[in-house]
């Protein structure tokens, strides 16, 4: 994305969100001067919010209307001041690609779509957080955990490795011992769908 | 009734109490569930906000399954049946992406046909055996137990996909907890997420959501109800790690029915439960 970078470049000031002091030594876009966050149009990218609407669920990030309500009823937000679906939002219409895509701030949504029923426009938060984690990884950002998760199901089927002991300890309730995975097959859909490269992991793993 | 029992990853390998009384419950409600083998992993909620073709096609591979059976699936885990039933409606509905992750299939010799329905142990309980014969089976009812229910995220929202209950207020899992005399009670913030999808993220937060919701049921109920392994497992290991005290013993939902149905705590295998759930049977009148 060519962006437009000269001297004397426009600064925005934003108003802070709480996070300030907790993380003094970040020197990341945007960048922090007191109590302001610094928004820089530089590292802006205006196509990015087109580029998002395309994906299905993110098409009405543009109705944002800021009110917060997604926030306000949020699990995470409640407990991780940075992480605001109303931030992310505005940020993702902003065009602030490094910021969004670099970091867990993505990852940390739980996904229990509280702001999806409660959006009075309808926006679906979760789903413009769900198809930015989708551009993310498609640059090369996908979150380390769910990373290994995919790798898990591509070699094991499930996401845990099944031993003797787990059936012994089910056979003592009168449990049948677990089910194959099927996991050959899951292994040749990753393969078709290119699913181990966009997410690099490696599938000739042994489960 | 039949039902392809879809296990999911984490109930068969970590809460073998949770499957044990869910088929100890079955027999008692005259449901046959039969195992399916070669299903593994759902995709998990996760794998969708990756990649929407390989989410859709893992569901399928699944889904194709109980189709070979002649059966609707029944999963336990609220992550598994939206992870399912979003896929299943949707391949239903749109052609063109029936025909793409069926090409994949192809490659596994798999072919969707959009032939069965995918349902919750939940929803199977409500629609298909229904509240009314539910309750001529109670024989050993609780008398002033309080019950905090725990619906969880995935068995009722996205609403407009699942359309099941209410989103914001749900109720039906609360009339299945009633049916057993018990009380459903009402509490703060009822519908708030378990918090476990943040946990390989972030581990310290998920325990703080968790902790908090235990904190405030523990003012009006006596012990908590869940129908998903990983919200289980939330308020479990969240309790079992800060020490909380006193305790709030978290129970599956089918080991509460179970019980007013007169199966035995050994058979709803609440010996595995790892904070004390005995006191609920204080609370029985026979």
């Amino acid at each position: 994305m060519p962006r437009k970078s000269k001297k004397g470049v426009r600064e925005t000031k934003a108003r802070s969100t709480k996070t300030q002091g907790r993380n003094p030594a970040s020197e990341e876009s945007p960048s922090k001067k007191g109590s302001e966050t610094i928004l820089r149009m530089a590292d802006m990218d205006p196509n990015l919010k087109y580029e998002l609407s395309k994906i299905p669920g993110a098409e009405k990030l543009l109705l944002c209307l800021q009110c917060g309500t997604c926030t306000g009823d949020c699990p995470v937000s409640k407990r991780v001041p940075e992480f605001s679906p109303r931030a992310i939002a505005k940020m993702a219409a902003l065009g602030m690609r490094e910021a969004l895509f670099t970091g867990d701030l993505l990852w940390l949504c739980a996904q229990c779509y509280t702001c999806y029923e409660e959006c009075p426009e309808n926006v679906k938060p979760s789903e413009i957080i769900s198809a930015l984690r989708k551009m993310a990884v498609k640059e090369g950002h996908i979150h380390p955990a769910y990373r290994s998760q995919m790798e898990l199901i591509g070699t094991l089927g499930r996401l845990y490795e099944v031993s003797e002991i787990h059936n012994e300890m089910r056979a003592d309730l009168g449990l049948p011992p677990v089910p194959d995975s099927g996991v050959d097959e899951v292994k040749k859909i990753m393969k078709r769908t290119g699913l181990d490269k966009l997410t690099q992991i490696d599938l000739s793993k042994e489960g | 009734m039949k039902y392809a029992l879809f296990l999911g990853c984490t109930t068969p390998v970590r809460l073998n109490g949770y499957e044990a009384s869910t088929r100890k419950l079955a027999e008692a409600v005259g449901v046959e569930l039969v195992d399916m083998s070669g299903a593994g992993c759902c995709g998990t909620p996760s794998m969708e906000s990756i990649d929407h073709t390989t989410a859709l096609a893992v569901a399928a591979r699944n889904i194709c399954i109980a189709e070979e059976m002649g059966m609707d699936i029944v999963t336990l885990c609220n992550g598994c049946y939206e992870v399912l039933s979003k896929a299943n409606d949707f391949l239903k509905q749109d052609a063109d992406a029936r025909e793409e992750v069926n090409k994949i299939l192809a490659e596994v010799k798999r072919q969707f046909k959009g032939t069965v329905k995918v349902k919750h142990l939940v929803k199977m309980l409500i629609e298909d055996v229904g509240l009314a014969n539910l309750r001529t089976l109670v024989k050993k009812p609780f008398d002033g137990l309080r019950v905090a229910v725990h619906t969880g995220c995935h068995l009722i929202r996205p609403s407009d996909i699942l359309k099941f209950d209410d989103p914001i207020r749900p109720e039906l899992m609360e009339k299945l907890v009633e049916i057993t005399g018990a009380q459903a009670v009402p509490y703060p913030d009822k519908t708030e997420c378990c918090g476990s999808p943040t946990l390989a993220v972030r581990e310290n937060v998920a325990p703080q959501i968790a902790l908090a919701k235990v904190r405030r049921v523990k003012r009006y109920a006596d012990i908590m109800v869940t129908s998903c392994p990983f919200c289980y497992l939330m308020y479990e290991m969240s309790q079992l790690s800060a020490e909380e005290s006193p305790y709030v013993p978290v129970v599956h939902l089918p080991q509460l029915l179970g019980l007013a149905m007169g199966l035995s705590y050994d058979d709803l295998a609440l010996g595995e439960n790892r904070i004390d759930p005995s006191k609920m049977t204080e609370f029985q009148t026979k």
